[in-house]
């Protein structure tokens, strides 16, 4: 049994009279790909700003690598080897493509090195667009930027909040390619609203309904539980 | 961002930095606003580190610099010497300067400026109640030139050398900590302060360092402005002023190199202008300020399209709405 | 208790109350432009000054009687406001992070406002006194007070206690209430954001103005009530809460009683500084205020 590279205990959060989390609790081991699903509101954002340090949750351990992130800040968390990114897509817009790149390396505490990381601007097909503003990329050139501004610090893992959003049908296609090849470079976390897109790529699934983890396991069990359907019925694209 | 082609703009202003008063040493009217122009040079430095670089409006600007002025002279008087004085004064400065921006530096955007607002009128209010130690609202008078080591008083065109070699090494060094990779971190907290901590920046550590370093800025314009003018009084070093170091690098352009000490090479000479009239210098700047903020948000670089980074094309904050999901 | 403490104390108190209601009024001002458009107003002070000079002008200048004079200000006001709106504040109603673009703007037009009264208000006079608004003096015990300060006192109850009503009653206080909750959610069930906008700035500002010609009548002025009142308005609606009146109201009095209390036994510059304390540790501590909706 492989120690866990993520792990949250019973971790609950509430803002104000809301209870956004109760009582979570999940454990990834590395080269596992775990993804959370549930409805618009259902917490899972929230956990990821749990376990990156952006929110402190009202109760609950977080740990990384072994190692206990109860108040660590969110840069002290990245500089760990936990990245994510963000649900509505996040660059710096008025910097050139190599300025964003530049700017995820300045703090990286391991940095591929040159060669490595030409190959992963040729794989993201970047390289032509350099000194392209990043504002001016396509949505799907954006989240391309995305994952390569991750990359390049090697993290041991990434949560990716709904990273396909907004694409069109075949560039979410392209999309799933390009993870499943991330897959073999680094652990990933996905949070997504639609079964179809975890389908493909999570080894197993965690169901968050309204801030509350109601089922965990591999995709083909979380689609025949019985809990599950009788709560989403009609809420999958599955 | 490249060193070297800062060079050559850097060789033209030490020309003219250490050219025109020594033209000018006949009419010291105007020598005294190239002077003047110098230290504002300096300052707008300090707040182009600030603002146009780091993304923040640091609206106790003057108050430091004026802390800076008060502690100089003061030392100078008790005996030391102004060349000791001066940066004791900028140092004192700068770390009370750190001590008071602390608590403040995690808010965002028109809360930190409004901090910044209340340490100044702080700032300001203490100026005029420690009396003792300011002189209150009647200010010192005939605060003394120095002299340098040897005995040679730097009355007259030898000043303004010393300030064109201030300014000069000022633009100096924001032009290789701009080309640093602690500019570069203080950009990327400019244009997204949370995308910047996701990525790894030590968002705090940086800004308390901008800080650190702009307040020096702005306590050594204000140790050399004392003995320039001669004169020192809580109003020399109030939110207006502050204000009016923001509008030279606003309306100069923010986040440029250049822009800013175009923006004070513009705006310095205007109350000089008005000679009479003196007290229109307010109208004039609240115009411009008003300007800046409605139709050129990145000043006349920007306009002129000199900007060699993309500007932000707002003058607002960058701030993005955290959304929970 | 002695006539001496007798007076102290009613003095106390009603200074606390006259000053609580005028900072209270001006305060509302500022929050109401605050919440609803998102517009910290730094010259808030500037407009307050206006107010009293222009009363003074009416008044002493044009010999006007009170009454009239004061109108013929309110209605300068409202003019004044609406040529702001039309001129400056409209064009940023879209502008996300628009506050800190206002913040400034405000700053400017403080500026501007600053070197305009010192080159004409400053060179006529240093000191600015009013003809009552109604003369002679009533006797409350050995307490001799002002007639002209009960009847400010009273104006402006009055017109604290119609603001309040048409917050909570009229449409538009209830329109107005939609739009500081949510714009877009206003906006679809049919109210009129830019009109509830251009409303708010002109109401605000007007409030902002009564207070300074009330001020007027009340007491002698000079030209650095301005600042004084910026910092001051600010302090209480940050404190309160942006975009609270109530918080206005509460905090305005605690603000009018701890003035006058402090000034008794210290100088004024002391109770500026605790206002600027509290400004900060709120601001550091609780942003959203006392009274956050």
């Amino acid at each position: 049994m492989t120690a866990p590279l993520l792990e949250a205990a019973h971790i609950t959060v509430r803002f104000g009279g809301v209870v956004a989390l109760r009582d979570v609790s999940l454990a990834q081991v590395p080269r596992e790909t775990l993804g959370m699903i549930g409805p618009n509101g259902s917490g899972k954002t929230t956990f990821v700003n749990v376990m990156t340090g952006h929110l402190r949750p009202a109760h609950g351990t977080i740990s990384f690598d072994g190692k206990a992130m109860a108040g660590r800040k969110p840069f002290q968390i990245a500089a760990a080897g936990l990245n994510r990114t963000f649900q509505a897509v996040r660059i710096f817009q008025e910097l050139t493509v190599a300025q964003n790149l530049a700017t995820a390396l300045v703090d990286a505490m391991h940095p591929l090195d040159p060669d490595a990381m030409a190959g992963a601007i040729d794989w993201l097909e970047l390289g032509h667009r350099m000194t392209a503003r990043a504002g001016g990329l396509t949505l799907y050139e954006q989240r391309r930027l995305e994952l390569l501004m991750r990359l390049v610090q090697q993290p041991r893992l990434v949560m990716l909040d709904e990273p396909v959003g907004g694409l069109s049908t075949s560039e979410v296609h392209a999309m799933l390619g390009l993870l499943a090849e991330l897959k073999s470079r680094t652990t990933i976390f996905i949070i997504e609203h639609t079964m179809k897109v975890i389908r493909e790529i999570a080894d197993r699934v965690v169901v968050l309904l309204a801030g509350e983890k109601i089922a965990d396991g591999a995709p083909t069990e979380i689609l025949r539980d019985p809990r599950v359907i009788e709560k989403y019925l009609g809420s999958f694209d599955a | 961002m490249s060193v070297r082609k800062n060079l050559i703009p850097l060789g033209v202003f030490v020309a003219l930095a250490y050219g025109l008063p020594l033209a000018l040493a006949g009419n010291r009217y105007l020598a005294f606003v190239c002077g003047m122009t110098l230290i504002n040079v300096l300052l707008a430095c300090g707040m182009n580190l600030l603002y146009g670089y780091t993304g923040l409006m640091p609206l106790m600007f003057a108050g430091i610099a004026g802390i800076s002025a008060y502690v100089s002279v003061r030392l100078s008087e008790a005996g030391l010497s102004f060349w000791l004085a001066m940066p004791l004064g900028a140092l004192a400065a700068s770390s009370l300067g750190v001590l008071l921006g602390l608590p403040s530096l995690r808010l965002k955007g028109f809360y930190f400026t409004l901090c910044s607002l209340v340490i100044q009128s702080v700032i300001t209010l203490g100026f005029i109640y420690f009396s003792g130690f300011t002189n209150g609202d009647t200010g010192i008078a005939q605060i003394p030139l120095p002299s340098l080591p040897g005995g040679i008083s730097l009355a007259g065109p030898p000043y303004e050398l010393m300030l064109a070699t201030f300014a000069s090494l000022g633009i100096a060094l924001l032009i290789a900590l701009v080309g640093s990779s602690f500019g570069q971190r203080l950009v990327a907290i400019r244009e997204d302060d949370g995308l910047a901590e996701a990525l790894g920046i030590d968002v705090t550590r940086q800004k308390l360092g901008a800080f650190f370093i702009g307040s020096l800025f702005a306590g050594l314009g204000g140790a050399v402005y004392a003995p320039y003018l001669g004169f020192v009084s809580p109003r020399s070093f109030d939110v207006l002023v502050s204000l009016n170091i923001w509008l030279m690098v606003a309306f100069g352009g923010r986040g440029t190199i250049w822009g800013p000490v175009v923006g004070a090479a513009l705006l310095t000479p205007v109350p000089f202008l008005l000679q009479d009239y003196y007290t229109i210098k307010d109208v004039v700047y609240g115009l411009l300020i008003i300007g800046v903020i409605v139709a050129l948000p990145s000043g006349l670089a920007g306009a002129l399209k000199l900007s060699p980074r993309p500007g932000a094309s707002k003058v607002a904050m960058r701030a993005r709405p955290e959304k929970a999901s | 208790m002695s006539n001496a403490h007798t007076i102290i104390l009613m003095s106390m108190l009603s200074s606390g109350l006259m000053l609580g209601v005028i900072f209270s009024l001006v305060a509302s001002g500022v929050t109401i432009i605050y919440g609803s458009i998102w517009m910290p107003n730094a010259a808030n002070g500037q407009f307050f000054l206006l107010g009293a000079l222009l009363t003074w002008t009416m008044t002493v200048q044009f010999g006007l009687p009170p009454a009239a004079g004061a109108l013929l200000v309110i209605g300068l006001s409202v003019a004044f406001s609406y040529l702001l709106e039309i001129l400056l504040i409209r064009r940023f109603y879209d502008v996300p992070n628009r506050n800190i673009s206002y913040f400034v703007l405000s700053l400017g037009l403080t500026q501007i406002s600053a070197g305009l009264l010192s080159i004409t208000y400053g060179v006529w006079s240093d000191q600015f006194q009013v003809p009552p608004l109604v003369r002679g003096v009533t006797f409350i015990g050995p307490f001799p007070l002002a007639n002209t300060r009960l009847a400010a006192f009273a104006i402006a109850i009055v017109l604290l206690a119609l603001l309040f009503a048409l917050l909570r009653f009229h449409k538009y206080g209830r329109a107005l209430r939609a739009v500081f909750q949510n714009r877009e959610a206003a906006a679809l069930r049919g109210v009129d954001v830019r009109a509830v906008y251009r409303l708010s700035f002109v109401l605000g500002n007007g409030v902002v103005f009564a207070g300074g010609i009330l001020f007027a009548y009340a007491y002698s002025f000079d030209l650095s009530a301005a600042w004084t009142m910026a910092i001051t308005a600010f302090a209480i609606m940050i404190i309160g809460g942006p975009g609270s009146v109530l918080g206005a109201l509460v905090v305005g009095l605690v603000f009018g009683f701890t003035q006058a209390i402090v000034s008794t036994f210290a100088s004024p510059t002391i109770a500026a500084f605790s206002y600027l304390g509290a400004m900060l540790i709120i601001l550091l501590f609780k942003p959203s205020g006392l009274f956050a909706r």
